[in-house]
């Protein structure tokens, strides 16, 4: 924002003016793992970064679109598709959330007098209308508080703006772990739905988490569309904070990250971004090689290597007198939050020789 | 989902270890004894479903 005019009293700037979203990939921009995944039963992280998707009833197709409000400045957003109906027991749910880190969320002064309420905004939009739920859940402390918005009109998108007192109870623990949980729920069974919406913090009860939810998995006609998300501090919502595109990438590296060029999911059949590492022996027929991460991760990874042709944990080997592809193995104790350090067992005897492959690294919530 | 979970020890060294976890869809993925790390919490709850790591024991 460009300052023109000084008041004469001075500037007065908020607590947070910019980086101000507690939400990462706000905009549904940054999809590292691929753009859509069909047949998914499960849950997990499956396209845009940072979203996880908890889905135990139905069958989806997820992925990221280019369906987004009109004139609002977003280019993606996530979907949801129902390509199989289902109807949840008393325990299963479909919830679309993004867990946040203890020490990003310091400032809201939880568990204090001074607790500062929270305001969520995002653009949302449904072939399903009805009730929804939002929950806003303290992972350190089980506690939890809920919203429910209204999709009104069918297949149009909409902007909703919620705010969450803030909690005078429990304070979030200022560390990389996980905190809070920002939910939007899709779909609830009657554990979930059989008590009075937590309006208010309390101690979490499951009955009171999504009372009055609609059911998106009931027709296959049904999908859900998100962008636009903020998490501020305040009562109020202000315009979504737009990052530049390699300011959200480097965001979402703390949480995944891989060596195929953007455009390409892990497993994609190709040598594009490959690496072709020249090591040293251990004394154990294994070629050994380090590589500090792109930036420092959120805590020790998960690696998954793949090969040129999209097998995993295989990388391709050459060396004096053989080559092929062979086990590539995470050195635990040498792995860590800042350095991905790998063996691969390229055989005995070899004064020479070379590996390469691809690897994703998740260190996700 | 998890299928199958290997505990590999690591070269030179039975002390220390990772989880070669393959999943129903066939990836493997190579996961830290990490309780901060969300495929090891995965690991423990399909441990606690009555699932079993394999583990041959350190080799080299």
């Amino acid at each position: 924002m460009a300052v023109t005019t000084i008041p004469s009293a001075g500037l007065t700037l908020g607590a947070q003016v910019n980086f101000r979203n507690l939400i990462i990939n706000g905009d549904m921009s940054i999809a590292q793992r691929g753009t859509s995944s069909s047949s998914i039963t499960s849950g997990g992280y499956y396209t845009v970064d940072r979203m996880e998707h908890a889905i135990n009833y139905g069958t989806w197709t997820l992925s990221q679109s280019t369906d987004v409000p009109t004139g609002q400045g977003f280019a993606k957003s996530a979907k949801w598709d129902c390509t199989a109906t289902g109807t949840p027991t008393a325990g299963q749910e479909l919830k679309f959330r993004q867990k946040i880190e203890g020490q990003f969320l310091q400032y809201l002064k939880k568990g204090t007098s001074n607790a500062e309420s929270m305001t969520l905004s995002f653009w949302v939009k449904s072939t399903k209308t009805g009730t929804y739920i939002v929950e806003m859940r303290d992972d350190d402390n089980n506690r939890n508080i809920c919203q429910s918005y209204t999709i009104s009109a069918s297949n149009t998108w909409e902007k909703k703006t919620l705010t969450f007192d803030g909690d005078t109870t429990g304070a979030y623990s200022n560390d990389n772990g996980q905190s809070l949980q920002c939910t939007w729920w899709l779909g609830a069974g009657t554990n979930f739905t059989s008590g009075t919406l937590a309006t208010s913090w309390e101690s979490t009860t499951n009955a009171n988490r999504a009372v009055g939810q609609v059911n998106l998995a009931d027709s296959t006609s049904n999908e859900w569309y998100i962008t636009g998300v903020q998490l501020e501090v305040g009562t109020t919502a202000s315009d979504f904070e737009f990052l530049p595109f390699d300011v959200n990438l480097q965001r979402c590296l703390r949480y995944y990250n891989k060596t195929y060029n953007l455009s390409d999911a892990p497993a994609s059949v190709t040598s594009t971004g490959i690496l072709d590492i020249s090591g040293f022996s251990d004394g154990s027929n294994n070629l050994l090689f380090d590589i500090p991460h792109k930036v420092r991760m959120r805590g020790t990874p998960t690696v998954t290597y793949y090969n040129s042709g999209g097998t995993s944990g295989q990388w391709f080997y050459g060396r004096n007198g053989a080559s092929g592809n062979s086990t590539a193995t995470s050195y635990s104790g040498r792995t860590a939050e800042n350095n991905l350090s790998t063996y691969v067992n390229i055989g005995a005897s070899w004064t020479g020789g070379f590996v390469a492959g691809h690897y994703t690294l998740d260190a996700e919530l | 989902m998890i299928q199958s979970v290997e505990k590999v020890y690591m070269p030179n060294d039975n002390t220390v270890f990772i989880y070669k976890m393959t999943t129903t869809d066939g990836i493997v993925s190579d996961v830290p004894h990490d309780t901060a790390n969300r495929h090891y919490q995965e690991i423990l709850e399909w441990v606690a479903e009555g699932n079993t790591i394999t583990d041959n024991g350190g080799g080299e």
